[in-house]
């Protein structure tokens, strides 16, 4: 196996340009396999590994202003809550992309992660994921269907990743080529708001977007160190990076 | 009693007093009711899954972790009265060691039971064994109580093989009494694994960095909540114990302790309570001043929201650990029965609010900026397996004061009418 | 968890949780086994009949543990710590030594003096052969009146004093009768003939010093009748057992609705 540096994955979301489409919600769906909700789920037993939320400042009438706000896992780095909490080792930060994993297939649907999540980012497959007849044929071969009782996130599209590195292998090449290797939300996103790569290199546009005086990570004072990242030209925008600074409300 | 209506007199240890088989069935029927009603939700919630429930993603915890960490703080009496007969040699104790054991049994193996429910994939319980997480409070937890169980269950085998019946087989009888000359080993262990897994449990929350309403600064790898749920647990089990059995006085209408027992379980229980409410009231300053504060979060803010207000904190502190732990050391009150129980009852509610403020407040309150403050109401079904557990109980430990010798003393003390009032026949 | 597994890691965490885990596993089934084990060598070597009785003497009430002496009147009140055992009692001696103050009147009952009594209720006669005859006392036998069925021991069986007898039943209620000494059985009687046993009993193992004689047999019978009195007389049919009251024969029979479960488990001491 090839070897290639660590990288750090990340991203950093223009909030400024996010219209709220919500078609990286649907690209996220398709590309991950997430059966179309169940007849009796509802927004708080739903599966959204990535989710636009609407938020206001609060005010009536010109001085009201809106956000959405695209939250997904944020693969948290330091001391992962997650991830420490698991009990059979089913959740794992990858040392080598910096990646959160969670193995569906090791978890026994304890839920202790989803109580231990300051961002609400895991999801718990409360129904088994069932098609509509014909929409199978629309599956994602890369991407294993998750049963009903496991927890389930973002993972980056990991299996992205995974074609990404076999490319660069048959090429015989050490490191995935960036352009290989984008999640599809990154991809559907019509406004271009989200930018994604290794924040280990230097000459990436995460890493320089991330370092802007704009941008600003969600409850970093917690520090679990979350790589992804969130800018705004809007005071008010950043100021919901931790509670208490302002008055907002959900819209 | 005509001995005509014991149709199971053969398995009732001669000299005490039982009531009639008839009026014994009529009083677990409805407890079997439940029970049925209860097996059916565990059906439901096993064969269809989760969504049987009101949990959901944010409430990924609902009602029956609270009962699980409630029930077994008050299981707790089950090791400390172990550790204090065979560790500490507090010889009178024995009057509620049996009875001890038995809630123990019935808390364990109830929360047990709860959590196969609980869990998305119960058939995957064993992962945790194979590959476990040393670093989670969780996989400590479910190590511990598996193995507690064991030793609940090895400490109650003794007890069901001193049934007038099963004791006739040589072969149990000297079971039982060699097991029984191994107890002290058994309670030694059994000290060492509850203090973990209470422990654990309270760390469960403490860990949890992303909820600042429940996470604590603490020693080396435990939180403060760790300590806090150990002391919680021994200063509330022995109330628990005096309340049950004063409970199953009042309903068989005998005297199964000495007065003495009950005064002893009160004095350790105020001692431990003063000094828990000592120990949680600085952890609640260092918490509110420094801890959340610290990641942003002002320390009122936890209190602000829908019915979660600052009374809540006051009512735990306040009315459910300062008031009983003095009505409990105050020699005058301690020497009342009335209010020997009173204070106990407020110790175990006082156990009960702590363990829901910290499942449910945790989980209700906003993390994000743009976090809605969230409640959640448990559906029949998540109420109707909490209703089996209770069953269960009852009807285990009915059953086992029945054939059981669960009070030692109970023969000695059968002269003694607990009342003033007439001799009703026991059940 | 353990090495080998998948994503097994040797690291100070693991060594530490895995050396308690496995340690308590150790213990919990180290005691377990142990348990097992003597349990099963007790069985074997026919300790367990010691153990039942010890078992069943820990729960007789204290009233029926009174110790030999305080029947005689040779001591104001004394509780028998030792099982009944007074070959070993270490305080035997002292008390033996005092002086006897007890009635000598049987209520009417027969006890011969050449018999000794077993609190069980049984009595022992050294023969004229060299054997030992074993019978139902005077009390228990007008209790019991005629037995439904009776299980003896077989012959050639060892009994071991204090360790099951032989069996009766009466009305349902099922009696254990304790041995009173221990000794191979060589033939067996039945209640007509007013002997149940007869033991060959090895020279070195004649010791009767736990069986009663004397004086002490009828301070023991007025206990007797007193508990008896106290069991029976709520029934309000019972017969008055008041000094100078004599026992029926086959009060069994004539009190069908006593609870003679309980009051036969105090007369044959066991619960």
């Amino acid at each position: 196996m090839k070897t290639q540096k660590p990288r750090r994955y990340g991203m950093v979301i223009d909030l400024d340009r996010c219209t709220g489409c919500g078609a990286c919600m649907t690209a996220c769906a398709a590309e991950n396999n997430v059966a179309p909700g169940h007849a009796k789920a509802t927004p708080r037993t739903g599966l959204t590994p990535m989710l636009v939320q609407r938020v206001s400042n609060g005010g009536a009438g010109a001085d009201r202003r809106e956000v959405f706000i695209p939250v997904t896992c944020m693969h948290c780095e330091h001391e992962t809550p997650c991830v420490t909490v698991c009990p059979q080792q089913a959740v794992e930060l990858d040392k080598a992309t910096g990646i959160v994993n969670q193995m569906p297939q090791r978890c026994l649907g304890c839920r202790y992660c989803m109580t231990a999540c300051a961002y609400h980012a895991r999801y718990f497959n409360w129904w088994d994921p069932e098609w509509p007849v014909g929409m199978e044929r629309t599956l994602n071969p890369g991407v294993a269907v998750r049963m009903r009782g496991v927890v389930e996130k973002c993972n980056f599209c990991h299996g992205r990743l995974h074609e990404a590195e076999d490319k660069a292998a048959a090429a015989g090449k050490a490191e995935i080529d960036p352009a290989d290797y984008r999640p599809a939300c990154v991809e559907a996103c019509a406004t271009q708001a989200i930018v994604f790569g290794d924040l280990n290199d230097p000459a990436s546009d995460v890493r320089k977007a991330s370092r802007h005086e704009d941008s600003f990570r969600l409850l970093a004072r917690l520090g679990t160190e979350p790589k992804v990242y969130y800018r705004s030209k809007q005071e008010w925008v950043r100021g919901l990076a931790e509670r208490g600074q302002q008055e907002v409300r959900r819209g | 009693m005509a001995s005509s209506t014991l149709i199971d007199r053969r398995f009732i240890a001669r000299g005490v007093e039982r009531t009639g088989t008839a009026r014994f069935a009529m009083w677990l029927a409805p407890w079997v009711l439940l029970l049925g009603v209860g097996l059916y939700a565990a059906y439901l919630c096993l064969y269809y899954g989760l969504n049987q429930t009101n949990m959901d993603n944010r409430f990924a915890f609902g009602l029956w972790i609270f009962l699980d960490l409630s029930i077994i703080a008050l299981g707790a009496g089950a090791f400390f009265t172990g550790f204090l007969v065979y560790l500490i040699k507090m010889k009178e104790l024995k009057a509620v060691l049996n009875s001890a054991v038995v809630l123990g049994f019935i808390c364990y193996s109830g929360a047990m039971l709860v959590l196969a429910i609980d869990v998305g994939q119960p058939a995957r319980a064993w992962f945790t064994f194979w590959h476990p997480n040393t670093h989670s409070m969780l996989t400590e937890v479910t190590f511990c109580i598996s193995c507690y169980l064991v030793v609940l269950s090895l400490e109650y085998i003794p007890m069901l093989l001193k049934n007038r019946k099963l004791r006739q087989a040589p072969s149990f009888l000297a079971f039982e009494h060699q097991l029984h000359m191994l107890v002290p080993v058994l309670a030694a262990v059994g000290t060492l694994l509850s203090f973990f897994h209470q422990g654990s449990l309270g760390g469960l929350y403490g860990v949890l960095r992303g909820r600042p309403f429940a996470f604590r600064e603490g020693f080396s790898i435990w939180p403060s909540t760790f300590f806090l749920f150990i002391l919680s647990a021994i200063a509330v089990g022995p109330s628990f114990l005096a309340l049950t059995t004063r409970l199953v006085e009042k309903v068989t209408g005998k005297a199964l302790i000495p007065d003495s027992v009950y005064q002893r379980l009160g004095l350790i229980s105020g001692l431990l309570l003063a000094f828990y409410v000592a120990a949680k009231s600085i952890d609640t300053l260092v918490w509110l001043n420094v801890t959340s504060p610290a990641v942003g979060f002002a320390p009122w803010e936890h209190y602000s929201y829908g019915q979660f207000g600052i009374w809540l904190m006051a009512a735990e502190i306040g009315l459910f650990g300062l008031v009983p732990a003095g009505l409990l050391l105050w020699p005058k009150t301690r020497a009342s029965r009335g209010w020997l129980m009173t204070a106990a009852a407020l110790a175990c509610c006082g156990v009960l609010l702590n363990r829901f403020i910290l499942t449910v407040q945790t989980l209700a309150l906003p993390t994000l900026a743009f976090d809605e403050f969230m409640t959640y109401t448990p559906n029949w079904q998540e109420v109707a397996t909490f209703g089996l557990v209770v069953a269960y109980g009852v009807i285990l430990y009915s059953l086992s004061y029945r054939y059981l010798p669960l009070f030692p003393q109970e023969k000695e003390l059968a002269g003694e009418v607990i009342e003033e009032g007439t001799h009703v026949s026991g059940r | 968890m353990f090495p080998g597994v998948d994503g097994f890691h040797w690291t100070f965490a693991h060594v530490i949780f895995l050396a308690i885990f496995f340690a308590v596993g150790m213990t919990i089934v180290a005691t377990t086994v142990l348990a097992i084990w003597r349990a099963h060598r007790d069985v074997k070597t026919r300790r367990v009949e010691q153990l039942r009785w010890h078992a069943e003497f820990e729960d007789l009430p204290p009233a029926e543990r009174t110790c030999r002496h305080e029947l005689a009147g040779r001591v104001e009140h004394r509780t028998c710590p030792h099982a009944f055992a007074c070959g070993t009692c270490p305080e035997y001696s002292k008390y033996a030594a005092l002086p006897t103050d007890a009635p000598e009147y049987a209520f009417g009952m027969d006890y011969p003096p050449n018999r000794l009594y077993h609190r069980g209720h049984s009595w022992v006669r050294e023969d004229e052969d060299g054997l030992v005859t074993v019978g139902l006392d005077d009390l228990a036998s007008r209790l019991v009146g005629k037995p439904d069925a009776v299980v003896l021991p077989e012959k050639g069986q060892w009994l071991e004093a204090n360790g099951t007898g032989w069996r009766l039943r009466k009305n349902g209620c099922e009696m254990r009768v304790m041995a009173p000494i221990a000794g191979e059985v060589v033939e067996t009687g039945s209640p007509a003939e007013g002997w149940y046993l007869k033991l060959r009993v090895p020279p070195e193992m004649r010791q009767w010093r736990h069986l009663l004689r004397g004086g002490e047999v009828p301070g023991w019978l007025m206990r007797e009748l007193e508990r008896l009195q106290l069991q029976l007389s709520p029934e309000g049919s019972a017969p008055s057992l008041a000094d100078g009251g004599m026992l029926v024969d086959g009060l069994m029979d004539q009190m069908p609705k006593a609870d003679w479960d309980n009051v036969m488990g105090g007369t044959f001491l066991q619960s």
